[in-house]
């Protein structure tokens, strides 16, 4: 009997012990001391680009509203989702999928800034080996909201991580003026701080901070500013190591990207994804249907320019090659584009974007989703056709704006041996103003500047009205310069109120 | 069990069994069969007593006895549940065998409940017991199924339609939590958080409702409580039974689509350019097929004077209606009772099963490109295309987005769930003193899972340019507890008092990995060799842990077997609570009288039974998963300069107040038998505040940045309210005839009481699959039942020109687009002109069930039934947006030449939440219909037989439903992610519900 007593206690005691219940969540990242060494700093970055770089954001839900609120690019296929068409047919309403897609994405891209630069803080390392790293921090958070004051104006706007929801949930919206006056701030700060030249383009260097500067005060019609940091970069572009690239269609082969010295900043895909992250969209959306070039399955033939980009395009342009599709390969063989829909319904006669399509590199996904593309957000071939414009409205008529600008047209050139586009010379300052956007279309076609262009030069009763490349007579400027702020997000915070107007 | 005798005993292990040798000495022996009066069946498990002395035995499977006796005047008494008791003088015969009268009044069942059983006259709270013979009525892979309609304010409720192997949620007295889980607490045999034995094995289900019945089980048991005990053996020679039953399935509905030549007009009249494709397909066709089950279960049991056994061996084998779904199971179960000596008992209790499934894609939660399930691409998909295309290759949509076909997709994609679950439980229960009892259970349960997933190249869209992907998947769960508790009953004049008080601490960990390639060389390896595949995806390993450790206690007073009080009280402790909640107290009392056993009554002809109980008390619901109250940081993908990086985004903030929900309970109920409990009627109702309630705040901006910014926060208040009616009659009751009514009714009002404020709702997350890009379906709403739809209330065509009064279009409308109330009066539609569209909480349900026997015959009619709650249907939404195949209705769409339509133009059109698919889901279906004929016993005992039984039934044969989608038990989204508990009334893509024919063959020898 005593025996089985105790074969109870042995039983049962060893279970009893006490627990303190306290959770040591092995699996979880803590955000508490998490900040040990500048590395770590790196890591929040890091988190920020590989958040640039999803579905959400680069992917397609941010940039494929550029490209279709342009005047280049339209819808193909009809079938296609309406919070696309919306946004080509100025028909957003104020729960646009799109926007609601991307809106938190592009916010927490700002978190990742935001946690770095407060992270590093806590480390209190000396600020010469803190900044150069944090710097980028500085720079990603005035890119992301250089995005959001020009699509939304006023908005919401934090320069540290949240950590009281309740304020923050009743904010009101910054005005854009002093969203711009930090943009500003932050990169100035960046070009202070971060190196000369970075191991990628991924990486933002001293140039890309003042390219950027440069590309802001453009926006703000700050012209002086615009081309003193435009000049600082062409000044010293043998100390940033940068050169436009001698053959324009490099730009736009993936497997070339990377040996080439004119991106100022990019975001990078290696052809892998994991679930929405590196995951590009953009050879699929803007590819054709059926098309066998390049192996990657076709595309979805969504985004397509109009006919009159190919029409008004001169055939001797060599950029007009590189940047549109007019044949794909079907069954085998060649056709071209007014053939395309016979191959699928949902094709159009048109040619076709091919900046994307044309060369995925290796890729881990259909139609060209896990691209190996490094989209370039600021090639230094803007930042001369940037100080072009900004010189012209400062000293109208200078043979050094002239120079700028065919540095640009002779890269152009040197890709067919062709004499267009001619180098400039001699035009008064509305003609040049006006060849400058002309220039930038062609130049940076498809590359989601146009619909900035448009908006910053106020251009869109005309170049969607009678006679524009793309009619939209549904286009409103009292409205349509702007976004909606998400519905839901107004829901949240009523003090997000107004609505932009129009919504 | 005593024995007066000695015993020698020799125990032996072996294989898990146990074997008792047991020499026994001389005397004189009765032996002899009990059997019913009423219908000449034998009676296992009859007390049998010698009158004066504690020698005593009970009857064997068969009825039979066998007692030793020093006298002939020896006096025994046979006593049995539900019978009334027979004493018998020995005399000189050694063979004795007795009828029992069926005591109709007899209410003393034994009930279990947590942590000890309890006469069902002493329940003070709200209990419902389901017998095994409701358990196996008709065959069900997972007992839960079996318990639908057969317990007042018991949601049964199917994951997944009738897809082999899906999970069942069973919920007690509607939602009451928002973001956790409303599913009831499962204990099987005194393990907490069991998986549920074969439908076989059970023995009894017991469902607690109330507070009082369920605060024991302190912060899990707000939900309700289902105890589920096993079947054990009994002394007696072994007894096997063999049951065996063989079922054809078939889909209970389909869709009515449109053909191919009628598709190519539809479509033509959305895109010009369209042309018809050279098919002509009946897709639903294709992918159903007649679907069968065979299950056998063989059981041996029996005993000795000192040991029990019930050992069952199980297999379960089903082919879906769906092509290539399946489900495979063995199982086996035992259950060991020794009486060690008069004071200590061990047990052991042990259960294994291994279970094989393969899935096909169902209930997609996106069906963009290259995915969705196949059942709703069945629906959407080209009927003018065939299987193949001119090359060979699987054909993919023509329209919307790229989807391979479902034929394809079911016959090729390969999605295989291994499982295999072991609980082993020991325990030990010694009597200190007499009344004093301490019993300590040691239990350790495992499951293993492995999920492998592939897609292989040839389905175009969803793996062509990968050149294939697979996935293997691992979940490794364990899970430890220990119960150790003092029960001590005493007699204290003319009432007696019963006292519990134990201690528990249960851990439970889970680690989970997966990886994947893409890139295979062939398709022939599927997911077995990873390593084959050019692209390896990324890996994943996550471990989660948890512990409960708990003090508990209970009281129960009976004076005079009239008045009877009991206090429970529950402490628990858990790791998951956040850093300034670790512990949550959980009180409760109760009061019952038993009216009838009152002198004024007492010797009522009418009222045999009447008894008041009132409850109050106050459970838990833990609704906390491991880590989710702190603040976490995500890693991702990311790249710079062509290299993949660490990389870290913030996760979630964290939440140190973040407690447990409780729920405040109060109980009414009523029990009363008539004639001699001819008829018995229960009445319920029930208040519960549930407070705390623990939800994702989606009212954090987005622009808080957080990946998460929803992280769980104690917000508002739910209220349900409910009315239960139990209603049993015996109709008829002769010697050949008898004719029996289960009645089961409940309504429960659902209402939230409070969460930011009046004017404020909570917007939950999506519903709608996730290519809709709905961003917002349902919502919670102040004063409004849980997850009302939320969306644009639709008017109807808009005919061109001025607009109706009070509605308007969204911007850019022609004639033929739709037309929607306009809430504010902007003349155009906007997201502000949304409002609830549809309830999707039934008003009341109920389950009726007659049994007749004539003879040999039985019959039971079994209807069940749910009245009002709406049902919103994304897969009708998408079937009317262009961009698919449409339902015949597109016939009646509107043009120019047929306006008096509610149908709008064949047009791409986003599928917004709106009142158009909102449909009334009100049912009542016949659940099973069964015929069955017990083999005389002259026959059977011929046959060396002690019972033989045929029937003949079938399920689900008829459903009476206004729901065009096709079927009205609906459950899209209601599991898997936080908020599965609103997602109610939606669907889309659900398995199909199955009707079947069952035949099933019992015998016992």
């Amino acid at each position: 009997m005593k025996n089985i007593k105790y074969l109870f206690l042995l039983l049962v005691l060893p279970i009893i012990g006490c627990s303190d219940l306290e959770e040591e969540p092995v699996s979880v990242l803590s955000p508490d001391g998490f900040f040990q060494s500048i590395q770590d700093v790196q890591t929040a970055i890091n988190g920020s680009y590989g958040n640039m770089a999803t579905e959400a954001f680069w992917g397609r839900k941010f940039s494929l509203p550029l490209l279709l609120r342009s005047d280049m690019v339209g819808i193909g296929d009809q079938g296609t989702a309406g919070r696309r068409k919306d946004h080509d047919n100025f028909a957003v309403s104020d729960d646009n999928g799109m926007i609601t897609a991307f809106w938190p994405r592009t916010y927490q891209i700002i978190a990742g800034a935001n946690e770095a630069i407060a992270g590093a803080a806590s480390l209190g390392d000396p600020e010469e080996r803190l900044n150069p790293v944090v710097a980028q921090a500085y720079f990603v958070r005035a890119y992301t909201y250089f995005h959001l004051v020009r699509l939304f104006g006023d908005l919401p706007y934090f320069d540290s991580p949240v950590q009281d929801i309740t304020a923050a949930s009743q904010i009101s919206k910054t005005p854009a003026a002093e969203v711009y006056a930090n943009i500003i701030s932050d990169l100035e700060f960046a070009k202070q701080w971060l190196p000369d030249t970075q191991p990628s383009s991924a990486l933002p260097s001293k140039a890309t901070a003042a390219g950027y500067l440069a590309l802001v005060h453009l926006t703000m019609n700050n012209f002086p500013d615009a081309y003193s940091e435009a000049k600082f970069v062409i000044d010293n572009e043998g100390r940033f190591g940068l050169e436009l690239a001698a053959d324009f269609q490099d730009l736009f082969d993936a497997t070339k990207q990377s040996g080439l010295n004119e991106a100022l900043f990019t975001i990078d895909h290696n052809g892998f994804r994991s679930g929405n992250y590196g995951q590009d969209y953009m050879p699929a959306l803007t590819g054709i249907r059926g098309n066998q070039f390049g192996d990657i399955g076709g595309g979805w033939s969504v985004a397509v320019p109009s006919i009159e980009v190919y029409n008004r395009w001169d055939g001797r342009d060599y950029r007009k090659a590189v940047s549109l599709d007019t044949t794909g390969v079907f069954n085998g063989a060649v056709d071209e584009f007014m053939n395309f829909p016979t191959y699928d319904a949902r094709n159009i006669q048109s040619a076709y974007i091919a900046k994307y399509a044309r060369f995925t590199g290796q890729t881990s996904n259909g139609n060209g989703r896990g691209s190996e593309h490094n989209y370039a957000q600021l090639r230094y071939a803007e930042v001369l056709l940037i100080a072009a414009e900004a010189l012209n409205e400062v000293t109208p008529g200078t043979t050094e704006a002239d120079g700028y600008v065919n540095r640009v047209r002779a890269r152009a050139r040197n890709g067919n041996g062709s004499s267009f586009p001619a180098d400039v010379s001699g035009l008064n300052q509305d003609d040049f103003r006006d060849m400058v956007l002309e220039e930038r279309r062609w130049e940076l076609a498809f590359e989601f500047k146009r619909w900035y262009d448009i908006k910053r030069r106020q251009l869109g009763d005309q170049v969607f009205g009678v006679g524009g490349f793309e009619e939209r007579p549904n286009f409103t400027a009292s409205r349509d310069y702007l976004y909606p702020l998400p519905n839901d997000e107004l829901q949240r915070n009523p003090n997000l109120e107004p609505q932009n107007t129009g919504y | 069990m005593k024995k007066t005798k000695q015993l020698k005993q020799t125990l032996f292990l072996l294989l898990g069994f146990c074997f008792v040798l047991s020499i026994h000495a001389q005397e004189k022996t009765i032996t002899g069969t009990v059997t019913s009066k009423t219908d000449g069946l034998t009676l296992p498990g009859v007390n049998v007593i010698v009158k004066g002395t504690s020698n005593g035995t009970s009857t064997d499977f068969d009825g039979k006895y066998s007692i030793n006796v020093t006298e002939e005047s020896a006096v025994l008494v046979f006593s049995y549940v539900g019978f009334k008791s027979l004493e018998i003088t020995v005399g000189s015969p050694n063979q004795v065998n007795v009828q029992l009268d069926e005591d109709l009044a007899a209410l003393d069942e034994v009930v279990v409940v947590g942590y000890g059983a309890r006469k069902k006259s002493d329940i003070t709270g709200s209990v419902s017991s389901i017998k095994s013979e409701e358990v196996t009525a008709f065959p069900v892979l997972d007992a839960q199924q079996a318990l639908q309609g057969r317990a007042a304010g018991v949601a049964v409720q199917s994951n997944n339609g009738g897809e082999p192997g899906t999970p069942i949620n069973v919920t007690i007295r509607g939602n009451t939590s928002i973001n956790a889980s409303s599913a009831a607490l499962v204990v099987v045999d005194g393990f907490v958080g069991a998986t549920y034995p074969q439908p076989g094995d059970i023995e009894s289900v017991e469902v607690l409702k109330d507070a009082s019945a369920t605060a024991i089980y302190g912060s899990r048991g707000a939900n309700g409580v289902i105890l589920v005990t096993t079947k054990k053996g009994r002394k007696g020679k072994m007894t096997v039974e063999l049951n065996s039953n063989y079922a054809i399935q078939t889909t209970s509905n389909r869709l009515d689509l449109l053909d191919a030549s009628q598709f190519a007009d539809y479509t033509s009249a959305i895109n010009s350019s369209y042309t018809q494709g050279p098919a002509n397909t009946d897709w639903q066709d294709l992918i159903y097929t007649t679907g069968h089950t065979t299950n056998h279960q063989l059981s041996f049991s029996g005993g000795s004077d000192n040991i029990n056994y019930y050992v069952s061996g199980n297999y379960f084998d089903q082919d879906g209606v769906v092509i290539n779904s399946g489900f495979e199971r063995f199982s086996f179960l035992s259950n060991i009772d020794a009486q060690i000596n008069d004071k200590l008992k061990l047990g052991f209790n042990g259960f294994g099963s291994r279970s094989t499934k393969n899935g096909v894609s169902t209930q997609a939660v996106s069906g963009g490109r290259g995915s969705g399930d196949v059942i709703s691409i069945a629906y959407r998909f080209a009927p003018d295309l065939g299987v193949l295309d001119d090359n060979g290759n699987n054909t993919f949509n023509s329209v919307g987005d790229d989807i391979d076909n479902p034929f394809a997709v079911a016959s090729e994609r390969v999605d295989e769930t291994f499982e295999d679950i072991y609980r082993a439980n020991f325990y030990g229960e010694y009597e200190i003193i007499e009344g004093l009892t301490f019993k300590s259970t040691f239990g350790f349960s495992s499951r293993n899972q492995t999920r492998g997933q592939f897609t292989p190249s040839t389905l175009i869209t969803s793996a062509g340019d990968q050149g294939g992907i697979a996935g293997i998947a691992n979940l490794k769960n364990t899970n430890l507890l220990s119960e150790n508790y003092f029960t001590y009953t005493r007699e204290i004049g003319n009432g007696s008092l019963t006292l519990l008080a134990g201690y528990s601490y249960q851990k439970d960990k889970t680690f989970t990995n997966s990886a994947g390639a893409e890139g295979f060389v062939t398709n022939g390896v599927s997911y077995n060799a990873l390593d084959t595949g050019s692209t390896p995806l990324i890996p994943e390993s996550f471990l989660s842990e948890f512990e409960i450790q708990s003090q508990y206690g209970r009281i129960n007073y009976d004076y005079d077997d009239k008045y009877l009080i009991t206090f429970t009280a529950r402490r628990d402790g858990a790791s998951n609570f956040a850093k300034n909640n670790k512990y949550a107290f959980f009180p409760s009392g109760a009061l019952g009288w038993k009216v009838s056993n009152e002198n004024f009554l007492k010797d009522n002809e009418t009222i045999s039974n009447l008894k008041l109980r009132a409850s109050y008390g106050v459970t838990g619901n833990p609704s906390i998963t491991p880590y989710n109250s702190l603040a976490t940081l995500q890693s991702i993908y990311a790249v710079t300069g062509d290299q993949t990086v660490n990389a870290v985004v913030s996760g979630r903030p964290a939440n140190p107040n973040l407690k447990w929900e409780s729920s405040y309970q109060t109980n009414f109920g009523i029990d009363l038998g008539l004639w001699q409990n001819r008829a018995s009627l229960s009445v319920d109702i029930y208040n519960i505040d549930t407070k705390d309630l623990i939800v994702g705040n989606s009212n954090t901006p987005e622009y808080t940045g957080f990946l998460n910014p929803n992280f769980l926060d104690n917000i508002g208040e739910i209220n349900n309210k409910g009315l239960e009616i139990t209603l049993s009659t015996r109709n008829i009751s002769t010697e050949d005839f008898t004719w029996s009514t289960d009645l089961n009714w409940s309504r429960n009002r659902n209402t939230v009481e409070k969460l930011f404020g009046s004017d404020v709702d909570l917007f939950l997350p999506s519903a709608a699959p996730g290519h809709f890009l709905q961003d917002e379906t349902h919502i919670l709403r102040e004063g409004e039942a849980l997850g009302q739809f939320f969306g644009w209330e639709y008017r109807g065509v808009y005919q061109g020109g001025t607009l109706p009064q009070g509605t308007a279009t969204f911007s850019g409308a022609v004639a033929g687009d739709e037309l929607f109330t306009d809430v504010d009066n902007s003349g155009e539609i906007n997201s502000s002109d949304r409002k609830i569209i549809g309830d999707p909480n039934q008003d009341w349900t109920f389950g009726f069930n007659n049994t007749f026997k004539y003879k040999n015959f039985d019959l039971g009619i079994f209807f069940q039934g749910a009245v009002g709650g709406d049902i919103y249907s994304f897969t009708l939404s998408e079937l009317a947006s262009g961009g698919s195949n449409a339902t015949t209705e597109a016939l009646n769409a509107w043009s120019p030449s047929n306006t008096d339509t509610n149908v709008p133009s064949p047009a791409t059109r986003e599928k917004r939440m709106n009142s158009r698919f909102v449909f009334d889901g009100t049912y009542v279906r016949l659940k099973n219909l069964v015929l069955g004929y017990n083999l005389p016993q002259n026959i059977t005992e011929k046959l060396g037989m002690d019972n033989v039984r045929f029937s003949l039934s079938g399920q689900n044969l008829l459903t009476f439903t206004d729901y065009p989608g096709t079927d009205p038990e609906v459950s899209y989204r209601a599991s898997g992610s936080q908020n599965a508990n609103v997602n109610q009334g939606f669907d889309y893509g659900n398995y199909p519900n199955i009707e079947s024919v069952t035949f099933s063959v019992n015998l016992k020898f």
